[in-house]
């Protein structure tokens, strides 16, 4: 074995490990945060990710506390921005995210005798968002960590939390911002079957989460909106299907998040969705991957209805890897 | 009755129950040991513990403090060659592997010698321990042929589970090559094409040896048990549990260990005081020159290796336990070693590295899992490399397939029934794995018959160890007795410290190099210019050598553009050149103020 020989190995291995750093934590969505967005890479690491999407329903699919109006009928074409880093934190691995949705949202609600429009348009709320891994994965800190990774069950600790400082009109239904205080904890968890090998990965991803809100004083030209927390359950069988390509069935549940208006209560939320998610690797920095999510048990009046398709983009890099590859030439 | 005739009576009740004994003990005849013959595959000469080796043999390093180990241990450069030298205990270019079947070269076609098989010139000790009242087993590889009269059953083996190719998967019938895609088994010499559903090779070949032992066992006669294990050849295949034993455990790279190693066998007498270290292979990079994540990944690769060693003493210590249980532990004689050097040459890469061939198709298909954290699973191909070999093969130079110490010279254990030097005591005489065949026989009690099956048996060549073992000589050898090899044009005689050596470049220099081994175990000072007689005396034994079993130097090897594929053969010199390894200069640290200049 020569040493350019192993020094060429060791040099592709470590790109094609740090490939795995694009897999990073995505936005909190009512539909929930998507399937392998808890992964976990190389500290150091960064990425941008950019989400559209198009969803329609009878609630604003940017509002987490998920009011419905049963005579709504929304559509939003919404894109999310999003930056992450991954970190070493107190030893374990953990990523940091600063996420910002932008886009348009329109809305029609039927009424008699007439039926009112409403859009938005521009900065949504932008959110603030740590996870920090408990159990599993100890930070990445070099390339021989990234090698010697395989995840048996992993268990962060995720919280959230949004800034109410999106585009607001207390006058329209249909806002971008939320004009009031909300988050999230969670505890994301996975259990991989198999060996964690590119093309072999099969896991079980879970997030049990707990959303909050604040009041929004200001809601449709003055009235105070309260919404109890919401219980939030998201899980995802996930599979590679080659080195480079994954699919996913999804589930969620939201339950709980009575809202009041005024104090008059509204009724609690009990929306289930499922969908289907696919992702492929297109090279070293960048992958791609759909889902698209559907309620069910939806047809009563009050009930959540409502699809979304998304495409998310994420872009990677991290310096070692950068110049790994500007030494051979990529 | 008096007190005085006291012991006139009890000396008339002690004759009188000597006397009763005496009949049972002349009717029944001293039983005859069992034998327990077990083969590492590619094992390193300082892998296991007692040999000087960190890795995890406590079921090996047992035997050898209850037994002997041999550190003069010599067998054939590659593995067929020395299996068959091993059954039939002639030179292995009179038992038919004068070249291994896959490299037989053109010039050698048809010749006998050379028939890639143990041939019918020879008769196999196993036929004769079975016909002088032995249960003969095996379990494992055997690579000495896959025609019906070639295979185990017809070389002795009462019942065998085997495989027959010289390399496999250790999960499932995944072959190497195109040319053998599927590995070739046979159990109590049928073929099968199917494997037990828990298959794991080195599990399955000691359920299968327990399995065969117990099935006989209360009739009484003794057995032989060949466990031909496969491990630790390559490719690397572990259990899950087994993966990451060793995890981080080689971030020290190379030299650091074989240095460790090399002390370590100076300190358990392995090596003498003054033994030497050869040097690092020259397309073997310095450790320290390798980034961290190089380290990470070519260490995983002893990692597993290391395992997979770990794997098979838990094996043999099932066995041995095995024994214990039925009460036949201490009638049995063990003998362990290793059938060759550790492998240094990435065998998957040499068969299937040239894109756009049939093999390289079959290797895309079957072996291309080449993730580390694949490694050591189904459809891996790892080997370590010679790096890692050298390690294996410490103090010595080169690996498997050469004729350099790294090649030929093997771990031996002899422990048991039979043993009479002290426990844990090192034999440092001249042996061969052609001595096993007369060893085991006569510690047997059976006879080397002058015809077998209407056909003239060949004179063995290897000599007995019984007489070493038993403690009425010191060695096998005496100073005049010599050995010799050849494979694919490699060359050697050892006689007494001495060994006469030519080697193709780039391993050698195609000229014929000497080397006191007392003095030189590492091979790294040519004397041959300072001991012209003795390159003489030496040469003429090589052609008697050469002519007793008539070798014919192969006119093609595997090796024969090696010198095209390694970098230039360069003197290894440590830390040089120091741009790349001295360490970074760290300015002094100021002194405090108003403490400048003081002293």
């Amino acid at each position: 074995m020569s040493a350019r020989r192993i020094h060429r190995s060791g040099l592709l291995r470590g790109v094609s490990l740090a490939a795995g750093l694009v897999a990073l934590s995505t936005a909190a969505k009512a539909q929930g945060d998507g399937a392998r967005a808890y992964w976990k890479s190389l500290a150091g690491a960064s990425a941008v990710t950019f989400w559209s999407i198009d969803a329609s329903g009878n609630t604003n699919p940017l509002d987490e506390a998920q009011v419905v109006d049963p005579n709504a009928d929304f559509d939003a074409h919404v894109a999310l921005l999003g930056y992450h880093r991954t970190m070493d934190l107190l030893g374990r691995s953990a990523t940091a995210s600063f996420l910002l949705p932008v886009g348009n949202l329109e809305g029609e609600i039927s009424g008699v005798p007439i039926s009112q429009e409403a859009s938005s348009s521009g900065f949504g709320d932008p959110m603030l968002q740590l996870n920090l891994n408990l159990v599993g994965a100890p930070a990445m800190n070099d390339l021989p960590s990234v090698l010697r990774y395989e995840p048996k069950f992993t268990l962060d600790l995720l919280a959230s939390f949004a800034l109410p400082v999106g585009e607001y009109d207390d006058s329209s239904s249909l806002n971008l911002g939320q004009n009031r205080w909300y988050g999230r904890f969670g505890t994301p968890m996975m259990w991989t079957f198999g060996p964690w090998v590119p093309g072999q990965r099969t896991t079980f991803e879970f997030l049990p989460a707990l959303w909050w809100f604040g009041d929004n004083d200001d809601y449709q030209s003055g009235q105070t909106l309260e919404t109890d927390p919401i219980f939030g359950m998201e899980a995802h069988l996930t599979r590679d299907l080659t080195e480079t390509a994954w699919c996913s069935l999804d589930s969620v549940w939201f339950s709980g998040g009575e809202s009041e208006i005024n104090g008059v209560g509204g009724e609690e939320i009990d929306n289930v969705g499922v969908g289907l998610s696919f992702g492929y690797q297109i090279n070293d920095n960048l992958s791609i991957n759909t889902s698209y999510f559907s309620t069910i048990d939806d047809s009563g009046s009050g009930d959540l209805r409502g699809d979304e398709f998304r495409l998310m983009f994420t872009y990677g890099w991290h310096p070692l890897l950068q110049g790994m590859k500007r030494l051979s030439g990529e | 009755m008096s007190f005085h005739s006291l012991p006139a009576l009890a000396a008339a009740l002690l004759i009188a129950t000597l006397a009763s004994l005496a009949p049972a003990q002349a009717v029944s005849e001293p039983r005859r040991p069992n034998i327990v013959m077990i083969v590492a595959d590619d094992l390193g000469f300082s892998d296991v513990g007692m040999f000087g080796g960190e890795i995890r043999t406590p079921n090996i390093d047992a035997l050898a403090r209850s037994g002997v180990r041999c550190t003069n241990f010599y067998t054939g450069p590659s593995c067929s060659p020395s299996r068959s030298m091993m059954l039939a205990g002639t030179d292995s270019h009179v038992a038919g592997l004068g070249n291994m079947d896959e490299w037989l070269a053109p010039n050698q076609r048809g010749v006998p010698g050379y028939e890639g098989v143990l041939n019918q010139q020879v008769v196999s000790f196993v036929n004769l321990l079975r016909d002088g009242g032995y249960h003969t087993y095996m379990a494992g590889k055997w690579h000495l042929g896959k025609q019906p009269d070639q295979i185990p059953r017809a070389r002795g083996f009462e019942r065998d589970f085997s495989l027959l190719d010289g390399a496999a998967s250790y999960f499932d019938l995944t072959g190497l090559g195109a040319s053998s895609p599927r590995s070739i088994f046979t159990e109590d010499g049928k073929y099968i094409d199917r494997l037990p559903d828990d298959y794991y090779a080195t599990k399955t070949y000691t359920d299968k040896m327990i399995g065969f032992i117990e099935s006989n066992r209360e009739d009484g006669k003794p057995f032989f048990a060949y466990v031909a294990h496969q491990a630790p050849h390559d490719p690397y295949h572990l259990p899950n549990d087994w993966l990451r034993k060793y995890e981080g455990k080689y971030d020290i790279g190379w030299d650091a260990l074989r240095q460790q190693r090399f002390e370590r066998m100076k300190e358990l007498g392995i090596l003498g005081a003054d033994a030497n270290l050869a040097e690092r292979l020259w397309y073997v990079p310095t450790w320290s020159d390798l980034a961290p994540v190089a380290r990470a990944t070519v260490g995983r690769k002893m990692e597993l290796y290391a395992g997979l060693v770990e794997n098979l003493d838990h094996h043999v210590g099932r066995l041995v336990d095995y024994l214990k249980r039925i009460g036949e532990y201490d009638n049995t004689l063990f003998v362990f070693f290793a059938d060759n050097g550790a492998e240094g040459t990435d065998l998957g890469q040499m068969i299937a590295g040239t894109p756009g061939t049939r093999d390289y198709l079959f290797y895309v298909v079957n072996w291309s899992q080449t993730h580390p954290n694949a490694w050591g699973r189904t459809h891996s191909y790892v080997s370590y490399g010679p790096g890692w070999a050298q390690v294996s093969m410490t103090p010595f130079r080169q690996h498997k397939g050469w004729l350099a110490e790294g090649g030929i010279h093997c771990p031996l254990v002899v422990s048991g029934a039979g043993v009479k030097r002290a426990a844990g005591s090192i034999e440092d005489g001249l042996m061969h794995v052609m001595d096993i065949a007369p060893t085991l026989l006569e510690v047997a009690g059976v006879e080397l018959p002058a015809t077998y099956q209407d056909r003239p048996v060949q004179r063995m060549q290897g000599k007995s160890w019984a007489p070493m073992l038993a403690g009425q000589t010191e060695s096998t050898r005496g100073e005049q007795d010599w050995l010799g090899w050849e494979l694919w044009g490699s060359r050697a005689i050892r006689q007494g410290n001495w060994k006469l050596l030519w080697q193709p470049k780039p391993m050698g220099e195609a000229s014929w190099a000497l080397y006191d081994l007392a003095k030189d175990p590492a091979e790294r000072h040519d004397v041959a210019a300072r001991e012209p007689e003795r390159v003489q005396r030496m040469l003429a034994l090589w052609d008697e050598y050469a002519k007793t079993n008539n070798v014919i130097l192969p006119s093609r090897t595997p090796f024969e553009t090696l010198e095209d594929q390694l970098p230039p053969r360069v003197p290894v010199d440590e830390g040089y050149p120091p741009l790349k390894f001295k360490k970074p200069f760290v300015p002094p640290t100021p002194a405090p103020e108003g403490k400048a200049g003081e002293r």
